[in-house]
């Protein structure tokens, strides 16, 4: 799976929880899910949950840790998908 | 340096379902996770807990310079935990926060400082909408919360 695949199925996910603003129009791999999105920190656990679902991966504290840019995140998702 | 923190209750149950399987463990100890399914109100000590970690983060990152998303690495404990207050400790690497809160149908606000000296120092007032204090940021709080409706400050 390629970067802007995942960016792809990461878009709609990350809209439910984000409220509308430029930065979602222009998502891309530097966008910060708290200081470019302003998404509700409750709600990146939800993103995880989501992102578990959406990729059939199982992300593990240690690397939620991390997940709080776009580019982390597809880093995630690429070693994951690996591990599978 | 102290940390305050404010959940709108209204707002959380709208934002966010705890409820969802997988939730509770990616945010939660498995002691928190315990003392929650034997709460008497359920749905308080969840918020509890995350104001807790909340306020306490905002110390400890302020500390130490760093930016992360390890809820379970900050572990509560509970001294008190009534209908309408709480006090407690979180617990993150080797340092440790002092916490009190008050709860309401309406919220859950929680300051926490290094030591319970500190905490005892601490002046704290919220507003809820429409009458947010205008340009708060004047008055030079140590330690701000924004959550739905309320906004909390702390000097």
């Amino acid at each position: 799976m390629t970067k802007t695949e995942i960016i792809d199925k990461l878009k709609p996910i990350i809209a439910t929880y984000a409220p509308a603003s430029e930065a979602l129009n222009n998502l891309n791999e530097a966008t910060d899910f708290i200081s470019d999105l302003k998404i509700n920190s409750a709600n990146l656990v939800d993103i995880v949950l989501d992102i578990e679902e959406e990729f059939g991966i199982e992300i593990d504290n240690a690397s939620m840790e991390k997940m709080l840019t776009v580019e982390a995140s597809i880093a995630i998702i690429l070693a994951k998908i690996a591990q599978k | 340096m102290i940390g305050i923190d404010i959940v709108d209750l209204a707002a959380a149950a709208e934002a966010s379902n705890w409820q969802r399987p997988g939730y509770l463990a990616k945010i939660f100890t498995p002691a928190e996770q315990a003392m929650i399914s034997h709460a008497v109100n359920p749905n308080h000590a969840v918020w509890l807990f995350w104001s807790m970690k909340e306020s306490a983060y905002k110390i400890h990152s302020r500390k130490l310079g760093i930016r992360n998303f390890a809820p379970t690495k900050l572990g509560c404990t509970l001294e008190a935990f009534t209908e309408t207050m709480a006090a407690g400790r979180v617990t993150i690497d080797n340092c440790c926060y002092c916490c009190k809160s008050e709860i309401n149908s309406n919220y859950v606000l929680t300051l926490a400082a290094p030591s319970a000296a500190q905490l005892l120092t601490i002046i704290n007032i919220s507003y809820c909408e429409p009458h947010w204090l205008a340009n708060y940021h004047a008055t030079q709080p140590k330690s701000v919360s924004h959550h739905g409706r309320y906004l909390a400050l702390a000097y």
